[in-house]
Order: structure tokens, then C-alpha cells, then sequence
């Protein structure tokens, strides 16, 4: 059914096919590697010997006596209790994400409706605030923490990544917000509403596209976070990403390698399920049809 | 009593204003029209009613309740908007009772008012669409049913009509005035469109540049412009205005002369007279030139001449011809004409 503008010369057909090719493997391949690496043993997978052993797996074999093993998961998941840290990870991002997105649309729905010309200011301090890189703002914060013996505490954490992610929804969602005819707002206001009921009952449902958007990319943030978390949180209050990180650092054991691999195998999966949920959210286009032409 | 009053009302947009000195008192079960060019100040008098604009001065009195400060909610008025501001999650049915279900009508009501409404915009084939799946005058309409779909005490309407068929116009139109007529409740309508407002209006208000040039009836502001403005506005084609001296009853101007006007004034004025109320005559007439054009309405040959720098038109009758630069007569009594100061542009006494 493809109409003649659509249809593509071959070479440049196969150039963006080849592309794509490429470019999926680049990005798979990592992935696919850790994956398949997870289940061998560390001799195996950071073999001094052959790199062909990770895909063989024959010390896992000499090992075990299977070709994988799911020691590395046990050891990271009920040894070193990596649950907690998906527990503590759960607790941060569902935190940060639900902060971010109730100031973010409150916040960004009144500067995109406000007329007045300090809206402009505040998204340009907003800007800068996000630019500058994480680590200045954490190493002002320890000493004060320190001082008013709040440092390790997942509120605190949450409190500041909230900060460091705040700049970027509001920014997002203004945007959003903006793109939304202000029309809508005054029939619902005309219509019975009060502001608030406007924003909620008819600019919200029509937001959810970006609301969802904006909720993904500050997932992502609290989610990967390594500078924050990492300085802000004791051992047992680690997140998943500080956590890994510290399995690596501690590389004398033996198989503790194994335990990172694991663990960052397992701090994928829910991301996967994430984007595919959420994928058809991801739209726009919503607002057609509430306007003239 | 759903009385609206408008007291010296202005809106200021930093220097430029808006709408100047706005007042006028709306009766009860008025069906009021606002009527002026493109960027007059109609939507923006129309928002201040609503509520949704603030008002930099003045007052709005809804029966004697001064609403300025009132939120819109709690004006209790419906709106139709130009850019009709539908709700693109909700379904035609969904927007219609959307004012319902806000206003809290215990729900067993809410399905036979927006039937009712539905119906009375001839929507009830769409209800399960959603808004962007229709054309631009089926989304008028879901707009004018929302509207309509519970009784206000004011109705505003903001040129509900502009994106209709003739057809459909015409007949919404009607429907309106009927509606208007039945439930009996205030209605403010902006429209450019004077056929509309001649025949929906009790009274139409006339604004210019953001001012009340004239508030009348339709046929007050037909037969009696109040300005120049209001001349050159009403009727299609507008009044022939040709600039010229006034002296003992006698106006003059390049290449006409009429006679016997019953009037005190002197110096220069602007003389307006229809055309359709003047005629094409073999001799005698007050104009004798050649004729710049002639079109075929149809109904009626319209003749044109240049006088002075003025387009002067005349109607003719249908069956009339005659060629273009071929000296053609016509009669212009003194009785046909309006007479207006050419420096203020108002309205001298009787003519
Ligand atoms: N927010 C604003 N800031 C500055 N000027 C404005 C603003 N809103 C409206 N205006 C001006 O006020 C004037 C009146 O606008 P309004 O929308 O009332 O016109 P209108 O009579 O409804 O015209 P139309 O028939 O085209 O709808 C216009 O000249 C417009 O440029
Ligand atoms: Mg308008």
C-alpha cells in the first residue's frame, strides 16, 4: 500500500537499512554480552586466557559442571543482599519522579499561563541550574548534611535529586504546557470550573502525553544517578548504581566481579518493562481538533 | 432578572486600548449583537463579561451583583468561542455534558439535556467522536450545543456562525432566535456579519476601534446612522457618502446639486444617501455622468458613477442596461438623504 512518494531507490534503502543494522548492534551488543557473561563464572567471563571462553564457558563448566551457573545472581541478590538496594532504588525514584511531576506541572502550567515577564527569567536561572554539573552542587551540601546529621538518609537524597531534576521537568513541561491553546483553560473555566479543576479535569487529561515523557526522563535520572547517590547514602541505604559500583571496586575477592555483572544485568530489567508500558503514551498530537484549523 | 450593565467599561493592553468607555445597559431576554470590523474590540468586550479578561476600569453589573471581581464559574454565563475551545480527550458527548456535569446536575437529567442539545445543533450522529474527527462547522456546533446545554443568565456568543455553510447558516441561525425566544435568556452575540445581526438582533451595538459608534435597533441603525462610520458599515452596499458645502439648504459637490433640504446647517458636510433609494431617470435627475460601472446582482442592476473622489452607486431596475461611460441621470431627493458633519463625521439634525 505504499503511494509513490514513499517508495525509496534501493542503494539508499539499503544505506539506511545497513545504518540501522549497525547501529543495533552497537547498542545490543553490550547488553547481549553482559547478559549471556552473567551466567558464567569470572575466570570465564574475564578470562586472561581466551576471550572465547566466555561464549564456551569452560571454567564454568570445570567449575559447576554446567555451562551456567546462577552464582553470581545468588551471591549478589541473598550474599550481599542486593535487594535492598532495589528496595532503596524503588523508594528514590518513585519519590523523585512523583515530586518532580507535581511541582513540574504546577509550576510549569503557571508559568506557561502567567503573562508576566519574570516567567522568562526563572526558565533561564532553571537552565543554568541544570547545566552545571551535579558534583558542584553535591560537595556544597555535604558539610551542612554533615552538620545537621541528616547525610545518609534516603529523604535527603530524594530531596536533592528532586533540586538537581526540578530545572528540567519545569522547563519540559512548560513547554507542554504552552502548546496546550489557552481556549481550553477559559471554556472550562466559563464552563463551571475553578482554575484548579480546569488544569485537572481538562488540561491534565490532554498533558498525559508529556506528563508521561517528563516522568520517564526523571526516572532515568534518579534511577542512573551515580554522583548524588553514591556521596549522599550509607552501605545499607545504597541505591542499585553506587551499590554495583561497589562490588566492583572490591575486586581481591574472588567472584565478587560476578556479583556486579549480575547486578547490573538485574538494574536492567525494569527498564525494559518501563519503556515498553509506557511507549504508547509517549505521543503527541492530543490537542488536534480543539481549536479552529 | 438577568439584566447586564456595563458601566464606562475599558481594557487597556499597556498603551493600546482596547475597548474605550464601553456602556450600555442590556435588558432582560435582550438579544443583544455586537457589531463591528475585524479587531474592534467585540471578543475582547465579550471576555470582559465572561469574566475572563480583567477590566482595567469600570464596572460589570449582572442584575445587581457588580461581577468585576467575580471568577468566571461564578458568573453563570456560557460562552461559545470563536476558536470554539473543545475538549480533544472528550467525545462530542463528553464536551456537550462536560457544563453539567462541573455545575453538579444530578446525573439522571444530564442524558436528556444533552440529547436535547445535541439534537437542537444536529449533532446526534456524532456523539461517540471526538472533536478531532470533525469538520471545522460540525466543531461549531459541539461548541454552540455545550453552550446551550443548560439555561445561564447569559448567553455569550462569539460569531458562532463564521465557519458554516450558507445552508446551515441560515438555519442555525433561526434556530438561535428561536432558542433565544424560548428560554427567554440575555444573549450578547459578536458577529461581522450584518445580515445576522439584522435579523437576530432586538438591539445592535456598533463599535469601532475599540468605541460604541451607535446602539439600536436593526432598523434605527439602517435609516439612521448616527456617523459617518456607521453610513459606510450597515447595508450592502454601504450608504454613498460624497463630500461637499452646505448652504441654505442646497448641497453642493463636484458634479451634483440637491436641493430643498430641510436643514439650519451650513459648511462643509458629508451627504449620504442608499442606493436603493435613489433612481435612474430619463431627465431632471441630480446627477447626469457617465456611468463608471454596471453590475448584475440579479435582482437588481447596481449603476455606479465617480463622483468627486466617491464611488456613488444606484440601483436600478433588473432589467436595466446601459453601457459604461454612456451619461446616465439619477434622482436624488432631498427626502432620501442623511447629512453628516464632514470634520466630527456626526449626524446633523433632521435631513
Ligand atoms: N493580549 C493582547 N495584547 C495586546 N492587544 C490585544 C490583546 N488582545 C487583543 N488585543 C487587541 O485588541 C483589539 C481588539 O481585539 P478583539 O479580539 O476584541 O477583536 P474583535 O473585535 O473580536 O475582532 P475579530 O472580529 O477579528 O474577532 C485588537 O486590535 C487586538 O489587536
Ligand atoms: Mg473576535
Amino acid at each position: 500500500m505504499k503511494n509513490r512518494a514513499e517508495r525509496q531507490p534501493l542503494p539508499l534503502m539499503l544505506l539506511c537499512w545497513g545504518f540501522v543494522l549497525i547501529w543495533l548492534i552497537t547498542a545490543a551488543f553490550p547488553f547481549l554480552w553482559t547478559l549471556w557473561g552473567s551466567f558464567k563464572v569470572e575466570a570465564d567471563f574475564f578470562s586472561y586466557a581466551d576471550w572465547m571462553n566466555a561464549v564456551t564457558g569452560t571454567r564454568t563448566i570445570q567449575q559447576t559442571g554446567s555451562a551456567f551457573t546462577g552464582a553470581g545472581y545468588e551471591g549478589a541478590w541473598v550474599e550481599q543482599r542486593f535487594w535492598l538496594a532495589v528496595i532503596n532504588t524503588a523508594i528514590v525514584t518513585v519519590c523523585v519522579v512523583v515530586i518532580s511531576l507535581t511541582i513540574g506541572t504546577l509550576g510549569g502550567y503557571a508559568l506557561a499561563r502567567s503573562g508576566f515577564r519574570y516567567t522568562f527569567w526563572i526558565l533561564i536561572a532553571a537552565l543554568i541550574f541544570r547545566a552545571m554539573p551535579h558534583v558542584t552542587l553535591v560537595s556544597g551540601y555535604l558539610l551542612p548534611f554533615f552538620q545537621l546529621n541528616i547525610w545518609g538518609y534516603l529523604p535527603t537524597t530524594i530531596i536533592v535529586l528532586v533540586a538537581i531534576n526540578q530545572p528540567f521537568t519545569l522547563w519540559m513541561l512548560h513547554s507542554f504546557f504552552l502548546s496546550i491553546p489557552k481556549d481550553l483553560d477559559e471554556s472550562a473555566m466559563v464552563d463551571g470550573c475553578t482554575r484548579f479543576q480546569a488544569f485537572r479535569l481538562v488540561i491534565i487529561p490532554v498533558m498525559w502525553p508529556g506528563v508521561v515523557t517528563t516522568g520517564l526522563f526523571s526516572f532515568l535520572l534518579a534511577y542512573n544517578d551515580f554522583t548524588v547517590t553514591s556521596m549522599l547514602l550509607t552501605q545499607e541505604n545504597q541505591t542499585m548504581v553506587p551499590k554495583i559500583a561497589s562490588f566492583l571496586g572490591t575486586v581481591q575477592a574472588e567472584n565478587k566481579v560476578m556479583y556486579a555483572v549480575a547486578a547490573v544485568v538485574s538494574a536492567m530489567g525494569p527498564l525494559f518493562v518501563l519503556v515498553l508500558f509506557f511507549q504508547r503514551q509517549i505521543v503527541s498530537g492530543l490537542t488536534a481538533g480543539a481549536v479552529k484549523g | 432578572m438577568a439584566q447586564l450593565r456595563l458601566v464606562n467599561v475599558t481594557k487597556a493592553y499597556g498603551d493600546y486600548v482596547g475597548v474605550r468607555g464601553f456602556s450600555l445597559d442590556i435588558k432582560d431576554q435582550e438579544f443583544l449583537v455586537l457589531l463591528g470590523p475585524s479587531g474592534c474590540g467585540k471578543s475582547t468586550t465579550m471576555r470582559m463579561i465572561a469574566g475572563l479578561e480583567d477590566v482595567t476600569s469600570g464596572e460589570i453589573w449582572l442584575g445587581d451583583r457588580m461581577v468585576n471581581n467575580l471568577e468566571p464559574k461564578d458568573r453563570d454565563i456560557s460562552m461559545v468561542f470563536q476558536s470554539y475551545g473543545l475538549y480533544p480527550n472528550m467525545t462530542v458527548y463528553e464536551n456537550i455534558r462536560f457544563p453539567l456535569k462541573v455545575r453538579r446536575v444530578p446525573a439522571a437529567q444530564q442524558h436528556d439535556m444533552v440529547m436535547r442539545a445535541a439534537q437542537m445543533v444536529e449533532l446526534t450522529e456524532y456523539l461517540d467522536r471526538r472533536p478531532a474527527a470533525l469538520s471545522g462547522g460540525q466543531r461549531q456546533r459541539v461548541a454552540l450545543g455545550r453552550a446551550i446545554v443548560r439555561k445561564p443568565t447569559v448567553f455569550l456568543m462569539d460569531e458562532p456562525l463564521s465557519n458554516l455553510d450558507a445552508k446551515l447558516r441560515v438555519s442555525t441561525r433561526a434556530q438561535i432566535k428561536n432558542l433565544q425566544h424560548t428560554l427567554k435568556t440575555t444573549t450578547v452575540y459578536v458577529t461581522h456579519d450584518q445580515i445576522e445581526a439584522m435579523t437576530l438582533a432586538d438591539r445592535v451595538v456598533v463599535m469601532n476601534r475599540g468605541e460604541i459608534q451607535q446602539v439600536g435597533t436593526p432598523t434605527d441603525i439602517y435609516d439612521m446612522p448616527a456617523n459617518t462610520f456607521v453610513a459606510g458599515f450597515i447595508g450592502s452596499p454601504a450608504m454613498n457618502l460624497i463630500e461637499g458645502t452646505l448652504a441654505n439648504g442646497s448641497f453642493t459637490a463636484e458634479g451634483l446639486r440637491i436641493d430643498g433640504l430641510t436643514t439650519a446647517h451650513s459648511g462643509n458636510v458629508t451627504l449620504g444617501f442608499r442606493a436603493e433609494d435613489a433612481t435612474i431617470t430619463r431627465q431632471g435627475g441630480q446627477i447626469a455622468a457617465p456611468v463608471y460601472s454596471i453590475e448584475l446582482l440579479g435582482e437588481a442592476s447596481m449603476i455606479s458613477y465617480r463622483i468627486g473622489g466617491a464611488l456613488v452607486s444606484v440601483k436600478a431596475a433588473k432589467d436595466y442596461r446601459a453601457a459604461i461611460g454612456e451619461i446616465v441621470e439619477a434622482s436624488i431627493p432631498a427626502g432620501i438623504c442623511h447629512l453628516f458633519d464632514t470634520a466630527s463625521g456626526k449626524r446633523l439634525g433632521a435631513a
